[in-house]
């Protein structure tokens, strides 16, 4: 009980038991909620056909701005496409471009975060300016800038998202970095001839994943919102393309005249969807937490 | 004797959920009297202190008995009360001082709120009167000092504010929970010298709460022993010291005391083998080693030192925290690189030889690092830990020589091998400073670097850990460096002693001629700060006499 920490209050860090996993979900409500809800959007995107009831795609022109109804689950848009069909298929282009950015932000980001902790010198802190130049400006400016430079294709806004994400994960890796280098179980490595890949790839990455496994979630959800946001300025995907942000600014011409559904589904599916993402970070958050008790 | 109980527990039990942490604890506390408790690491020393004024940590319940404080029991106060109390009758002092003080307001301005709290003062007069309760608690330069903010004091400077602070109310008990962890040893003197005479001189009941024995012997009238939640032994100091009751006390006694010294080589055979290579196996002429001060200044970090080290020797660096010593230690294995001088081993220099070349001799020299915990990957697991340095050894290449060779090591520390499946955190303090000495050994080094090897360690375990080394350097025939600020254990272990203050050596010696006969007056400091339970036993010797 003295100040001295002792070994039984370091609780463990081990994440692989599922049962554990089991545990924790009951004992935590919203991660169930966001893990249901991540299920949902998985199992839109295999299954869309079987799910969809018309052709996402399919203009019909004497269907334009239904109302909900047996026909149309959720109404039809100007163009008379059924809104449900599109959000169903809307979820594979909005978390794929999602995923793929930020999952490349992630592996080109850990790397040079891993680097640029590890080793300092000018190299490091000119890396680390460019970082700064890339987040200095408003995410939705350098969006746009980047999109429009190279063109409005679903693997353009998956670029331009991966490259304003990188500097989010290599920063997170540097700061455990540059704090685990000095621990001394590095110095241990050193003195048992570990070479520097060793050091950077099994004593300093293993220990310094936490926050960046977390951020994952936290930059998927962002990421929804920036595809949606991009496309509802016009700079992202174009028409007849299903993309949620797509979808709530091809509706907000009418909003004004009471047709609410063409706007309102898309951007409650973004909500739900931001929401998992952001229910699955704060759970994993706690999950990873080594002063989570057993 | 009749003196006026202060502050008593009768059958204090507290328990987290429905585990005992606290165990029908019965111990009073008497006015002038100083009283000690002992214990191991979560032997419930601090729960008790927590519950002597009312503030359990959250979790923790009262199952039993209760705490008394002039014929009042504090599960019947009032929050006003009790905060009364706290402060005003019963004053906690805690460890790390420096945390306990508010890093934004300058430690003059905080003593004279606590003083304004307590008493009707102008903010200048309670200003003037913090100034003078510097004084007192012995801070030179106070007026100077009351305008500083706490990272500007050193440990010992903060630990005396604090205990101002605590004195400032006029409290009746002291209550000193470890309060003196992490200072150096002569400021710890200094620091429970102050505590001790002041609590005296005004008549106060005062508990000292530590791990330490010495400290005990030093400075208590009675001793009081926990193990487990319960109070094992309870009696007068000196009657401890005679001759422990219980078996728990004496199997403590025992491992605070010196081991019996290490005799040179030629005696017996306890030290080296036959000299086949003749010249020491280390010797470091003129190393220095610089660090550039975040204000532009330079830290003369090693100054020119020069030590030499015998094939089978143990070579004692001891000084206090800042003199460079583990700097030293961390240029011979190289980490740090040097800035001048050389450092030979075995016929070749290695100092200044390209990081390249130096791989060849790192198998035979190996460290032992301070923190047990933090020196081990948490992730890995306790055969990958020991197997690391096994890629610098080219006679074990297969797998299964390599998880022989972590089983030999793991036996070699005295640990079961069932341990090396386990992460560290799984492990208690004394298993991973073992498990740290299994890795530096893996490789069979004949240099090892121990770094602080004993610190921070509870009593038993220490001495074990001393054993063990004692032990390991007579069947590998080690030759090491032991850089320490425990001069007990220097006895135990250590051939010759060398003392580093500043960067630099200041004297080097047999560590019975060092013991008995030092040289220099920094060394005999050193001494003077040291509270072997040796030397109050003698004292009580010769009052008897």
């Amino acid at each position: 009980m003295s100040a001295v920490m002792t070994p039984d209050e370091t609780p463990n860090t081990d994440l692989s038991a599922t049962s554990d996993l089991g545990r924790f979900l009951v004992r935590h409500p919203a991660a169930l909620i966001g893990l249901s809800l991540l299920i949902l959007q998985i199992l839109a995107i295999i299954f869309a056909p079987v799910l969809s009831t018309h052709d996402p795609m399919q203009a019909n022109a004497l269907r334009s701005l239904q109302p909900p109804s047996w026909e149309n689950w959720l109404g039809t848009d100007v163009s008379g496409m059924d809104i449900y069909s599109r959000i169903i298929y809307a979820t594979r282009i909005n978390l794929l471009i999602s995923v793929t950015a930020v999952g490349a932000a992630f592996i080109v980001g850990v790397p040079i975060g891993l680097l640029v902790g590890y080793y300092r010198g000018w190299a490091s802190n000119l890396t680390m300016r460019v970082f700064d130049f890339v987040q200095s400006f408003p995410v939705f400016v350098m969006g746009m800038a980047l999109v429009s430079v190279m063109g409005q294709e679903i693997w353009n806004v998956a670029i331009a998202l991966g490259v304003l994400f990188t500097p989010v994960f290599a920063r997170l890796i540097r700061a455990e970095a540059l704090s685990l280098r000095e621990r001394s179980f590095i110095a241990a490595a050193k003195c048992s001839g570990a070479t520097d890949i060793k050091i950077l790839f099994r004593h300093i990455l293993p220990n310094a994943l936490s926050p960046a496994i977390v951020q994952i979630s936290i930059s998927i959800g962002m990421a929804i919102l920036l595809t949606a946001g991009l496309s509802f300025i016009g700079a992202g995907v174009r028409m007849p393309t299903p993309e949620w942000g797509l979808m709530v600014s091809t509706g907000s011409q009418q909003m004004i005249l009471g047709i609410w559904w063409v706007s309102f589904f898309p951007g409650l599916a973004i909500i739900l969807s931001v929401l998992s993402f952001a229910l699955i970070a704060d759970a994993a958050r706690d999950f990873i937490d080594p002063r989570r008790a057993r | 004797m009749s003196k006026k109980i202060l502050l008593e527990t009768r059958d204090l039990s507290v328990a987290f959920d429905d585990k005992l942490a606290l165990d029908r604890v019965n111990i009073a506390l008497a006015e002038n009297e100083v009283l000690g408790i002992v214990g191991e690491t979560g032997a419930g020393k601090s729960l008790l202190a927590r519950s002597l004024i009312g503030l359990l940590p959250p979790g923790a319940e009262r199952t039993n008995g209760d705490v008394w404080s002039d014929d009042r029991a504090l599960s019947t106060m009032s929050p006003a009360e009790l905060r009364n109390l706290r402060g005003g009758v019963v004053s906690l002092i805690g460890t790390n001082a420096k945390a306990l003080l508010d890093p934004v307001q300058p430690v003059g301005e905080q003593v004279a709120t606590v003083l304004r709290s307590h008493r009707r003062l102008s903010h200048r007069a309670a200003r003037q009167a913090a100034v003078e309760l510097f004084r007192q608690v012995g801070i030179t330069d106070p007026e100077s000092r009351a305008t500083a903010y706490p990272h500007q004091l050193s440990g010992g400077m903060a630990q005396r504010i604090v205990i101002a602070m605590a004195l400032v109310a006029g409290p009746k008990v002291i209550l000193a929970d470890d309060a003196t962890l992490g200072l150096d040893a002569t400021i710890q003197v200094q620091v429970l010298d102050l505590l001790v005479e002041r609590c005296r001189t005004e008549g106060l009941g005062t508990l000292i709460i530590t791990h330490d024995l010495g400290i005990v012997s030093q400075y208590c009238d009675r001793v009081a022993i926990m193990k487990d939640g319960q109070i094992v032994e309870q009696s007068d100091v000196s009657a401890f010291l005679a001759g422990p009751q219980t078996t728990y006390g004496q199997e403590l006694l025992k491992a605070a005391k010196v081991r019996p010294t290490l005799i040179k080589s030629d005696s017996n055979g306890d030290a080296p083998q036959s000299e086949a290579k003749s010249g020491p196996l280390l010797q470091i002429r003129d190393m220095v080693k610089h660090f550039r001060g975040r204000d532009g200044g330079v830290v003369k970090a090693v100054d020119e030192i020069s030590i030499e080290i015998g094939r089978g020797e143990t070579l004692a660096l001891v000084g206090e925290s800042g003199s460079g010593k583990t700097t030293a230690g961390q240029c011979i294995v190289r980490l740090l690189e040097i800035d001048r001088g050389e450092i030979v081993f075995d016929g070749t220099e290695i100092g200044n030889l390209p990081a390249s070349e130096f791989r060849a001799m790192r198998k035979r020299i190996q460290m032992v690092f301070q923190e047990p915990y933090v020196a081990l990957n948490p992730r890995w697991r306790v055969e990958d830990l020991i197997s690391e340095p096994l890629s610098l050894d080219e006679t074990v290449r297969s797998a299964a020589d390599r998880r022989s060779r972590v089983l030999e090591m793991l036996e070699a520390v005295r640990l079961p091998k069932a341990l090396a499946k386990v992460f560290p955190h799984e492990l208690t303090a004394g298993e991973q400073k073992r498990v740290g000495m299994a890795r530096a050994l893996a490789t069979r080094p004949d240099f090892v670097v121990f770094d602080e090897p004993t610190t921070a360690l509870d009593i038993r375990v220490r001495a074990q850990i001393i054993d063990l080394i004692r032990t390991l350097q007579r069947e590998m025939g080690l030759s090491a460096l032991f850089i320490t600020h425990d001069l007990n254990s220097v006895r135990s272990l250590a051939h010759r002693v060398a003392v580093m203050r500043y960067g630099k050596i200041v004297e080097t010696g047999d560590t019975s001629t060092i013991f008995e006969q030092p040289g220099h007056d920094y060394t005999r400091m050193l001494l003077n700060a040291e509270l072997p339970i040796e030397r109050a036993a003698e004292k009580d010797l010769i009052a008897a006499v």
